[in-house]
């Protein structure tokens, strides 16, 4: 079943010179229930307008995308209620704990105040967060932040998961710590949308990935297909040769 | 309701989270107690400084020719001994001996040679005061007025000082002389007393506080709304929480009311600790003398009163702190933009704060600055009309609901949340305008509240002169309504590509609504007389409206007959039906519920008839007219039953004895209820057109149904 729909997305964006760019230029894929779907791209390929374009924080210039059978520009608080959104540069209210925050966002998901607190325990429990729960945020290290986020994406427990660049400047240790709890997702049952540009990453997790250059889809599949498409075993060499980067860096190094 | 539990939710995370922060503590706790008492020692103490050395340094006085100083000089030692001579007459314990003058003790005489060597030294302040006398001092020749010219500089406070100073010697040396006359020609004590003056001054000490407090409060709520405002708006931005609020399931406006709520309750609480700082300060440090005169002390009561006029002025402020705060990205370009916002503020607050505004006219809708007039009425102990008070709350409710609708409008819009989806000017720049079905909640909230004053000032401007009729402000009325109510909303919308057809509602009406708008029409006079006896009975008739319904009717009789329609009820019912149940209910009904845009929509109808005795007829009317509009998805149903309504009202004025006889009502009774069969024969009619009105026509499939929510 395809849990997330994408049709035909476009999204213009004004120039300062009064031009447009299209950061996201036609661009359509699906995405299986119970899968991490990967989208691959090199910096300003559209990966992040195209998350934001999913999740309802920016609206299309033309085409439609629905998550979990909701349209999200028509039913954008449906869409919410069954999304958990992550970003690398997420930030978290410094004056409040790790505890209250997630607290707070659980009572942000209509979910009453006694069943708020036993689900914020549950995560901490889960993420291993219990050490610092009680620091107020503006405390913590990178990559404890980063776990509360992801506590804080999945605090109402929705069937979908958008993340982008979750593990971007994290350390080694965090990083694998991050990716666990993804998987660990993924196994129990979720839809996960993963953006990155660490291939190895991609390589590891994700059930299908699209290849995202300058806003289209250069190319998706699985890794066996995408091997197959180009000729090259590695996913780095894949994704240099689809995007027909080869030529561009042999000139630079020569 | 859902609604409040998650604005509740919003309310006290926020709270918690503002309150956490130290600026926001320093602002407002460390600010109020520590800055105000030390400023207004430092002041206090400045001031009494100043005057205390008035006293002790000497005053230099010039005066033309040697001569005369030495006779100066004489008469100030002659003053100086009779004063000692008559304060030891006076038991020195009472008021009298303690309120004594005191001599001249301080004074230095310098004698000049010319005038204007005299005028000049005055001028470069090298001596404070200059004497001419016309000759020698006769104070012994009963027929003989001496002359004595005093030149001061009235910009010189010591100038000012000495002039008083040596003005008191010479009536006290005069008084003395007059007495002696008296004595020696045998005349009595009042002979040339045949009246005595007395005056005394009722200012109150609050009255001196009146003057300057609001202002000063003015500051200290805009102080303390300033930082949550900024921090909870563009701050969420800055710090990166904002994308993972706007993914939550809250719609916008939720969350802005909740941000809104929290920045003026610090406002308040601000406001307080500094009330109470400044109250204590006075009271601890013992200067409540020295500000509020000789009365002593401040009454709580009226810091009570101060209190609670700053409540509606925080909610006004922190509602234009959270839209301007809106548009902001970063902390830094949040503070750009108050800087311009609190000096606008502080305009109308100035103007308003001046000893001769007074609360009417205009100033009762300038926003800001009816707060402070209405604050200064109360502490100078005024007594404000309840209508004034009501249009006060009315018009500042109205300013910071629009500013709260805005705000909700900009926050969270992705040309704000993300700095690559382009500038907000883009949000103004036509070419990347998208077409929408109808214009926002906060662009209709805007309009109106930026039009009741404008219209405020057209009818206050137009209002008839005691012994003019009403044809003036009819025929300003029958200009402006059309260019204001209609021709401006109209281009609005053309420039943000507003569907006008949808907006205005211009569409063929179903026939039973064309029916029912008829027959409320012709009837919703019944119910709105009787409304009308009942008022008249609760409360009486206020003057004004009395006075306002003869000009009225003068009118009417000056006009032709064609014009009376035409201004009455042609061009309102077109224009009003238009603004009202067309651009504001369209707006209205973008985000809010079916009855509460209709509810809304009529009491911003029935505020702009301005008389709060017409507010309840005119809301009830609103609200009809606005579900009619509803209902039937048109703006026709609504212009016919609002003409047949006026075109009523016009008729029964015009015609009045025609038609109180074809009632049955007594000609001189205009307040008494309506015959039996009139009230079941427009009852009926009323109800069924009511009744008529409440199928609805259901939309017809559009090219587009809604505008594309911006993260709501």
């Amino acid at each position: 079943m395809d849990v997330v729909v994408a049709d035909n997305l476009v999204k213009v964006f004004p120039t300062p010179d009064g031009r447009e760019k299209r950061a996201v230029d036609g661009l359509s894929f699906r995405v299986q229930s119970g899968h991490i779907y990967g989208l691959l791209g090199p910096n300003g390929a559209g990966k992040t307008t195209t998350l934001r374009l999913l999740s309802g924080l920016m609206a299309p210039t033309s085409g439609s995308a629905s998550l979990g059978g909701f349209d999200v520009s028509t039913q954008p608080n449906d869409v919410k209620r069954v999304l958990g959104f992550l970003t690398a540069n997420t930030g978290l209210y410094q004056r409040l704990t790790a505890r209250e925050l997630l607290v707070y966002f659980a009572r942000l998901h209509r979910i009453e105040p006694d069943a708020s607190a036993a689900r914020a325990e549950e995560l901490i429990n889960w993420l291993g967060i219990g050490d610092f729960a009680a620091l107020r945020c503006g405390a913590l290290s990178t990559g404890q932040k980063q776990r509360v986020n992801i506590a804080r994406a999945l605090v109402a427990d929705p069937p979908i998961l958008i993340m982008d660049e979750p593990t971007l400047g994290l350390d080694v240790l965090s990083n694998r710590i991050i990716l666990e709890y993804i998987k660990r997702e993924r196994d129990g049952g979720k839809t996960i949308i993963l953006s990155t540009h660490y291939l190895d990453e991609a390589e590891d997790m994700c059930d299908r990935i699209g290849l995202l250059h300058d806003g289209k889809l250069v190319a998706e599949g699985d890794l066996a297909s995408l091997r197959l498409l180009a000729g090259e075993e590695r996913l780095s060499n894949i994704f240099l040769k689809l995007i027909h980067a080869n030529e561009k860096v042999e000139a630079v190094v020569r | 309701m859902s609604f409040h539990r998650s604005i509740r939710t919003i309310y006290g995370k926020e709270l918690v989270d503002i309150l956490r922060d130290r600026r926001t503590l320093i602002a407002m706790i460390v600010v109020p107690i520590v800055l105000y008492p030390l400023l207004m020692l430092g002041s206090i103490q400045a001031v009494s400084y100043q005057a205390e050395s008035m006293e002790d340094e000497p005053l230099v006085v010039g005066i033309l020719g040697e001569q005369q100083a030495v006779e100066l000089q004489l008469l100030i030692e002659r003053d100086t001994l009779a004063l000692r001579q008559e304060k030891e007459q006076l038991d020195p314990e009472s008021d009298e001996a303690i309120q004594f003058p005191s001599p001249l003790d301080h004074f230095q005489l310098r004698s000049f040679a010319s005038p204007e060597a005299l005028e000049t030294s005055i001028q470069n302040r090298m001596i404070n005061l200059g004497v001419v006398l016309s000759g020698e001092i006769r104070t012994d020749m009963p027929d003989r007025t001496n002359s004595v010219q005093l030149l001061y500089d009235f910009e010189d406070i010591r100038s000012m000082f000495a002039r008083n100073r040596l003005g008191e010697m010479l009536e006290r040396t005069a008084d003395r002389v007059r007495t002696a006359r008296k004595q020696h020609l045998g005349l009595p004590e009042a002979f040339d007393k045949p009246f005595e003056i007395t005056a005394k001054d009722l200012s109150t000490p609050s009255s001196i506080l009146g003057q300057i407090l609001p202002l000063i409060l003015i500051l200290m709520t805009i102080t303390g709304a300033i930082y949550p405002a900024i921090d909870l708006t563009a701050g969420e931005r800055e710090r990166g929480t904002l994308e993972s609020l706007m993914v939550s399931p809250v719609p916008v406006i939720d969350l802005i009311v909740g941000k809104f709520l929290v920045v003026t309750t610090v406002a308040i609480m601000g406001a307080a600790l500094n009330l109470a700082s400044v109250t204590a300060t006075v009271y601890f440090g013992g200067f409540d003398k020295m500000i509020a005169g000789t009365g002593g002390g401040i009454p709580i009561v009226t810091m009570v009163v101060i209190l609670l006029c700053l409540i509606p002025f925080a909610v006004l402020m922190s509602a234009i702190m959270i839209a301007v705060c809106s548009f902001a990205r970063t902390f830094k370009e949040a503070q750009n933009y108050v800087t311009p916002v609190i000096l606008a503020v502080l305009i109308p607050g100035g103007i308003a704060a001046l000893p001769a505004t007074r609360l009417e006219g205009i100033m009762l809708v300038m926003p800001v600055g009816n707060m402070v007039l209405l604050a200064k009425e109360f502490l100078l102990g005024a007594t404000v009309p309840a209508l004034h008070i009501v249009m006060v709350l009315i018009s500042t409710t109205l300013y910071a609901g629009a500013a709260v609708a805005l705000a909700a409008n900009i926050f969270g819009k992705e040309s704000v949340v993300f700095a690559d989806a382009g500038s907000f000017k883009a949000g103004l720049t036509r070419g990347l305008i998208k077409p929408s079905a109808r214009p926002t909640i906060s662009m209709g909230l805007l309009f109106v509240a930026v039009l009741f004053p404008v219209w405020f000032f057209v009818q206050a401007a137009f209002s008839p002169g005691p012994d003019e009729d009403a044809s003036g402000l009819l025929h300003a009325t029958g200009v402006l309504m059309p260019v204001l109510f209609v021709i401006l909303p109209v281009a609005m919308a053309a420039y943000w590509k507003i569907d006008i057809r949808n907006t205005f509602s211009l569409r063929v009406p179903p026939l039973r609504h064309l029916f029912a708008g008829i027959l409320v029409g012709v009837s919703a006079w019944v119910p709105a007389h009787e409304l009308n006896v009942l008022q008249q009975f609760l409360f009486g008739i206020p003057q004004n409206v009395i006075e306002s319904a003869e000009r009225m009717g003068e009118a009417l009789f000056a006009l032709p007959v064609a014009s009376v329609f035409l201004l009455i009820a042609l061009v309102p019912a077109l224009c009003e039906e238009l603004l009202f149940r067309g651009f504001l209910l369209s707006g209205l009904g973008s985000a809010a519920k079916k009855w509460t845009a209709i509810l809304v929509a009529g009491a911003v109808f029935g505020v702009f008839h301005f008389f709060l005795f017409k507010f309840p007829v005119t809301f009830v009317l609103g609200i009809l007219l606005g579900y009619l509009c509803w209902q039937s998805r048109s703006i026709l149903p609504g212009i016919i039953a609002h003409f047949l309504h006026n075109a009523i009202g016009a008729t029964s004025a015009l015609w009045q004895e025609e038609w109180l006889g074809w009632l049955g009502v007594q000609a001189d009774d205009e307040w008494a209820h309506l015959p039996l069969r009139v009230l079941v024969v427009g009852g009926v009619v009323f109800v069924g057109g009511v009744l008529m009105m409440s199928r609805r026509k259901e939309p017809a499939r559009e090219s587009y149904t809604t505008t594309i929510p911006d993260g709501s």
